[in-house]
């Protein structure tokens, strides 16, 4: 009878492995993004465009290097995918959909050009959103899932509109889905996940709600998410993945227990993620660079002292 | 024409129509089947005879051919035994065409018949199933009656055995699910909108409905139970699961108790399937819920559907849920076996598999809901009906003593004795012994974990049964069961946001790093600080218990 059950699963740093950052890489790796736009791998990813370009100018950002990205092709795109009902899509042509929504207010933040779209109309399309139990539907065939939650709050958060959306009972829907082990799952009764307490913990946090959480039952399932290579899993008995260094690793922060994870061996676990020939991160030592990784260098800022960068996050993050 | 002979022509359209016909030169094996590559505009009188045959049979199965090059003069859509598999040097080429194809039809620059869409999206989303605009397409398409939500859930699975985790894909079949209930169910009722969407499913509307969705439910089942063979702890198969049962079992126990016995074996070959445990959780929680809410149903003839996920019935949590469960009808003695087997289910696996996180955090699991359900029952401590799981993680820390001492009153007294028996007999346990068996409780785990410690098994076993017994003392222990009134008032007041006129967000560049600061609004900053700083006060006393490093420390 065969039993799937490997113990440990975690990965085993090389000696040989990047211990240094190199900034340098990943800028020309983001920069370089995209520049082949008949690619198939770039087809493959045009679905959740909107928040790439996200991640990849926030990162650049971080690294002051901004200015390589063309501003105003991003806008002029960001407002061809505004639709009639106020909703934003991943990228032209595509349906809107309130997770790209909240990336393009968070892309238009950062540039300070907000205007740029019809606010008023992604107000009433984030505000229509929401249901009679305080959740929120993902766009209108009505998914529903923490995430969301997020994704509107933030949404309106960003624009100074949480007053287009009934608070209270988002709150007590969110709330809903809080699990015995202080996690959250993306509906009531489901699997703690960190992406999802990611979101339900910055959701807290936008909504002055952050006493509701159990902070120290929360922060100790977050903390036992690190594995002895230093690296973060989402979930027991995952493999550590650069990406939850960042959900996991924001909400400790969110709820002030980010002093619960090993800083060094964290940093040393990101680090090795790097891919030193092409730039970009992949998601574990040794895996394949992936753009979506190359953000997750953020997650080092605040949790490596001395490190030039720094950011301090009050929960606008992506929801991916 | 079918699907699939319609996604060949298209990779040839994609190639630039190198018009090439059937199979030549070496080739594969003489049992693989190959389609003859046609294009739309040479309509071959026999292709429609191999069309049909190939729509008659079913796949079961999707996959992509590793072959970097076109090395045979022959089609890329390989059939074996229901299994369709395309070579994967196409791909690169189909996927660009047919993206681009269903983009312009989007974009309302280029009209497409609805039967080609059809085919369009059945490509585009075999290949890249996490194409949320293509599934809307057939979203639409289901709307204006081109397809049938059947064959739309059985593209869904073909995705799935490929791609098992895609989102979108779960997503669409949610939706699919919820219009099927309405097809079968169209005319709300009274009745149907007393007793909630969930019990409709079973009660259909019309001859053979019933039937349908109860097809429909156990196929889902299926499909979730294959694609989590396919991924270990498959996050997305189980929480549709569970959403499933939630929605289209109308609470059936018999569902939940079938559940619980088909995933039995299930998860003890797959002893690190943190997502399969807690679904198994989840089954417990339900049918604590269904079996006490039972007993209240015959009573007042009102329902009151636990598995219903909407907050005002779920606002009790897990809590209400072991609340639901106190009952004096017969179905009282099959809660604590329920929690006995699975109980002695988590030790077997302990015991057989050391070093498994996931066994472990399930024990931590079923032993909380086990833990409230005979506190509930006992009658410890006046419960209201509003606590919530967030109210009871909330609560006033109990002395610790306090807990091990009730435990100790409903135990066998050679605990009490200190002696090994106590010199008691069966009528003397029998008349000590409370209305609920005191087993599994604190002193039995700590034994447990005491002789798991003891029998030097590996190293990570150690650190789990510490970390377990950590828990006890710090969560279970300490849990009370009736939140202070202030903190039941506090969690009531929700901010007022009023629009803010001036920019709510400010951006702020760092000269020399190209530091970013992200502010909210001012208040909303404020606020997040407030709420931050009560947790802490709040939190203080177990903070410094768990020592300033974090709980980690055991």
């Amino acid at each position: 009878m065969a039993i799937n059950g490997t113990q440990i699963k975690d990965v085993v740093i090389k000696p040989d492995a990047p211990n240094s950052l190199i900034l340098d890489k990943h800028a020309d790796y983001i920069a370089a993004y995209g520049s082949k736009k008949d690619d198939y791998e770039y087809t493959l990813s045009e679905y959740l465009r909107m928040s790439g370009i996200y991640w990849g100018l926030t990162v650049m950002d971080l690294m002051g290097q901004l200015d390589r990205m063309n501003q105003e092709e991003i806008i002029d795109f960001i407002k061809s995918c505004q639709h009639d009902c106020g909703g934003i899509s991943a990228s032209t042509g595509h349906d809107p959909h309130l997770l790209y929504t909240l990336s393009a207010v968070q892309i238009l933040t950062l540039y300070d050009r907000v205007k740029a779209i019809d606010v008023d109309k992604v107000v009433d399309y984030v505000g229509g959103l929401q249901q009679e139990d305080g959740s929120f539907a993902g766009d209108k065939w009505g998914e529903i899932d923490t995430r969301f939650s997020f994704c509107a709050v933030a949404t309106l958060a960003l624009l100074g509109r949480l007053d287009a959306v009934d608070v209270g009972k988002a709150v007590e829907f969110v709330l809903s889905c809080m699990n015995f082990d202080g996690g959250f799952g993306c509906r009531p009764g489901s699997e703690s996940h960190a992406g999802q307490i990611y979101c339900c913990t910055g959701f807290l946090s936008i909504t002055g709600q952050l006493h509701q959480v159990n902070a120290d039952l929360l922060g100790w399932w977050l903390c036992e998410r690190q594995l002895p290579s230093g690296g973060l899993n989402g979930r027991p008995e995952k493999l550590p993945d650069v990406c939850y260094s960042w959900w996991v690793l924001a909400a400790l922060k969110i709820i002030g227990r980010i002093h619960w994870i090993d800083k060094a061996k964290l940093r040393a676990f990101i680090l090795a993620c790097q891919d030193e020939e092409t730039g970009g991160f992949a998601d574990r030592p040794g895996d394949m660079p992936a753009l979506l990784k190359a953000l997750w260098i953020r997650d080092m800022t605040g949790t490596v002292p001395g490190n030039q960068l720094l950011k301090e996050g009050f929960g606008y993050c992506p929801s991916q | 024409m079918s699907s699939w002979s319609f996604t060949t022509c298209l990779v040839w359209k994609a190639l630039g129509g190198l018009g090439m016909e059937t199979e030549r030169g070496q080739g594969p094996p003489a049992n693989v089947e190959k389609m003859p590559v046609i294009c739309p505009e040479i309509k071959i009188p026999t292709e429609r005879a191999l069309h049909k045959n190939l729509q008659a049979a079913c796949r079961d199965e999707i996959g992509l051919i590793q072959c970097p090059e076109a090395r045979y003069n022959r089609s890329p859509i390989v059939l074996v035994e229901n299994k369709l598999g395309v070579e994967s040097w196409c791909v690169k080429f189909l996927l660009p065409y047919v993206h681009n194809k269903l983009l312009l039809y989007r974009q309302r620059k280029q009209w497409q018949d609805r039967e080609v869409l059809v085919d369009i999206t059945c490509t585009l989303l075999l290949l890249n199933p996490d194409f949320t605009t293509a599934w809307n397409v057939r979203k639409e398409l289901l709307q204006h009656g081109v397809l049938n939500p059947e064959k739309d859930l059985y593209l869904g699975k073909l995705a799935l055995t490929k791609y098992p985790k895609s989102p979108e894909t779960w997503i669409h079949r949610r939706w699919v699910l919820q219009r099927l209930h309405r097809e079968c169910c169209p005319s709300p009722s009274a009745q149907k909108e007393q007793r909630g969407q969930a019990e409709a499913w079973a009660n259909g509307n019309g001859p053979g409905h019933g039937e349908r969705l109860q097809r429909a439910l156990h196929e889902e089942l299926r499909v979730c139970a294959d694609a989590a063979s396919r991924y270990p702890s498959n996050y997305n198969a189980w929480s549709h699961r569970i959403w499933v049962l939630q929605h289209m079992s109308q609470g059936s126990v018999k569902v939940l108790h079938d559940e619980l016995s088909s995933t039995r074996l299930w998860v003890s070959m797959h002893v690190s399937d943190h997502s399969g445990f807690h679904y198994r959780q989840f089954l417990l929680k339900a049918l604590l819920g269904e079996l006490g809410q039972a007993h209240n149903r015959s009573q007042t003839e009102s329902l009151h559907p636990p598995l219903d996920p909407r907050p005002a019935a779920q606002s009790n949590g897990e809590a209400g849920a072991c609340e639901a469960g106190l009952t004096d009808d017969p179905h009282a003695d099959t809660i604590p076996q329920l929690f006995r087997e699975e109980m002695e289910l988590c030790t077997d696996l302990i015991e057989s598999y050391p070093g498994h996180e996931t066994l472990w955090c399930h024990r931590r699991h079923v032993f909380y809901l086990w833990d409230r359900w005979q506190k509930l029952s006992q009658g410890t401590g006046s419960l209201s009906p509003a606590v919530t799981d967030s109210n009871a993680l909330l609560s006033e820390v109990r002395d610790p003593c306090d807990e091990l001492q009730a435990s100790r009153a409903m135990d066998i007294d050679c605990v009490q004795d200190g002696s090994k028996h106590g010199g008691y007999t069966q009528d003397t346990k029998r008349l000590k012994r409370g209305p609920v068996s005191p087993w599994p409780g604190l002193l039995s785990e700590h034994a447990f974990i005491s002789q798991v410690l003891g029998t030097r098994s590996t190293p990570e076993q150690g650190r789990f049964a510490r970390a377990y017994r950590k828990w006890l003392d710090s969560v279970i222990a300490r849990i009370g069961v009736k939140p202070k009134q202030s903190e039941l008032n506090a969690k009531r007041q929700y901010p007022k946001f009023s629009r803010t006129q001036d920019s709510s967000v400010s951006f702020r560049t760092g000269a020399a790093f190209g530091t970013v600061r992200y502010r909210a609004s001012d208040v909303t900053v404020a606020m997040w600080e407030e709420s931050l700083s009560q947790t802490d006060r709040q939190r203080r006393k177990m903070v410094e218990a768990g020592g300033a490093g974090g709980p980690l420390h055991y």
